[in-house]
């Protein structure tokens, strides 16, 4: 038995496990852990014959081998090349996200290259809002949360003129127009109340409400003042999140036969979003990672950029590639508890050596600052020892072979 | 508030108990602190994690079933 597990007796632990069996099972080359896996699966059986334990015990050990990693295998490099390659045949732009009505998605290369670089705003940033109870099947009930997502600006109420006689600003509401945004209000006057209120609120001037007609104007009459109020008019949001200016909503089928609706946001402020009532909180996503990591972890992140690095490669016809690569990369962006990207700022330039990081990108500099603090490079690394000219410690180069000048005896002759 | 440990891209972290955190580092014959780090502040962290920790993740695998790993709690 393994030394460092002499406390670990399996015949204590499992009723059906005699010495012959586990003398089966320890003598395979499996870790700890599945060996333990083995014993259960033997006592959930009650048992089983000792040729039957010798059968389970090879078949999980012949597997353990086949799937594992050769020790010293480049796995990195791999995974670099593995994702390189298809990463030329990738469109260097694509629009237009497949199946979406009219909701732009950066896709292809610039894309990928924005996940692996671990960018703070993706260049589309959009939401997946997934609904919950009622608001998945009634469309209603789903337009609700629609005007609650959505941005709604002055300019989807009404229209704005300017008075320059009176020094007024004018806005005529579309009472229609109320109603449908603000489904849940007693009356229209009550929505026009609030509008009027949230404009003093903003804008600090007072307004006078006429029905659905709302007017105010600057303190002192000024053209100037006049013309930056209607400016701020228009920036004020008056009801959902001010970062999504769109909402498209979908009708789409599920697993199980059954139909509901599906929000697809341009913009997107995750937060906010899955606090919003009816909003399934448990499956709405976006495509922004930090959002992704600052509101459900390091782990989701790490799901999340899997998810999308694999989907754009999908996309682009190019779903031959691995998960195990794209796992790889996320693995090591989330490694420190926080997204990093992969590049001179995040894990490249982190590097220990400093010629590995002057052989990434803006070498002068690396190396200067390096001889400025007196750096040292100990060459563990694989590529300096490619620029030194000595056999990297991978695969057969970290291994020493050494033949002898004489035989240990008994040498045939 | 929103529970995030609902959420499916949020695999279950569990605290690992001292003896089952020996096995792990003996397994793997690594230093805790070779673990990968996740931090105090994580939303997904169970509220009496604290640093110094080891957090078990259990993931549900694209590979396999599920996939246990180990994060060390940091600042």
């Amino acid at each position: 038995m393994n030394g460092e597990y002499t406390e670990y007796n399996p015949i204590d632990r499992f009723e059906h496990v005699d010495t012959d069996v586990s003398a089966v099972v320890e003598d395979t080359n499996l870790p700890r852990r599945l060996k333990t896996r083995v014993y259960k699966t033997i006592e959930d059986r009650d048992g089983v014959s000792i040729e039957h334990a010798n059968d389970i015990a090879q078949a999980v050990e012949s597997q353990y081998i086949d799937t594992r990693v050769d020790p010293l295998d480049p796995v990195g490099t791999v995974s670099a090349q593995s994702i390189g390659e298809p990463g030329t045949q990738m469109t260097m732009n694509t629009f237009h996200y497949a199946g979406v009505a009219e909701i732009d998605v950066t896709q292809g290369l610039p894309r990928l290259i924005e996940l692996v670089d671990a960018r703070k705003e993706p260049d589309t940033p959009m939401m997946t809002v997934h609904l919950d109870g009622e608001h998945a099947t009634e469309r209603e009930k789903a337009h609700e949360v629609v005007w609650k997502i959505e941005a709604t600006r002055i300019l989807a109420l009404g229209d704005v003129s300017t008075n320059v006689a009176d020094m007024a600003v004018q806005v005529d509401l579309n009472p229609e127009t109320l109603e449908e945004r603000w489904p849940t209000a007693d009356s229209v006057e009550e929505v026009a109340e609030e509008i009027a209120t949230t404009i003093e609120g903003q804008l600090g001037v007072d307004t006078i409400r006429k029905e659905t007609v709302i007017q105010f104007g600057p303190e002192e009459p000024s053209y100037r003042d006049l013309l930056q109020l209607v400016e701020e008019l228009r920036e004020i949001v008056f009801k959902g999140i001010e970062e999504v200016s769109r909402v498209v909503i979908r009708k789409e089928e599920l697993e199980d036969g059954n139909e509901e609706f599906v929000l697809y946001t341009e913009g997107s402020a995750f937060g906010d979003a899955i606090g919003i009532e009816g909003v399934d909180a448990s499956r709405t996503t976006c495509n922004n990672i930090h959002e992704i990591f600052s509101n459900l972890g390091v782990e989701a992140a790490r799901n999340a950029i899997i998810n999308e690095t694999m989907n754009t490669l999908e996309e682009q016809g190019l779903d031959d590639v691995n998960i195990r690569h794209l796992m790889l990369v996320a693995d090591i962006m989330t490694n420190r508890g926080v997204i990093e990207s992969i590049g001179r700022h995040g894990i490249s330039g982190s590097k220990e050596s400093v010629l590995a990081r002057a052989a990434f990108e803006v070498t002068v500099s690396h190396l200067l600052d390096a001889a400025i603090h007196g750096e040292i490079d100990d060459l563990n690394g694989v590529t300096e020892n490619v620029i030194v000219g000595k056999p990297i410690k991978l695969g057969t180069g970290d291994v020493d072979l050494r033949m002898g000048s004489h035989t240990g005896g008994g040498a045939a002759d | 508030m929103v529970d995030v440990t609902q959420h499916e891209l949020v695999p279950e972290h569990t605290i690992l108990e001292d003896d089952e955190l020996e096995d792990v580092l003996a397994e793997y014959d690594i230093k805790r602190t070779d673990l990968p780090k996740i931090k105090r502040a994580d939303p997904a962290l169970p509220n009496e994690a604290e640093v110094g920790d080891v957090i078990e993740v259990v993931r549900d695998s694209r590979t396999t079933d599920t996939a246990v790993v180990y994060r060390l709690v940091v600042e």
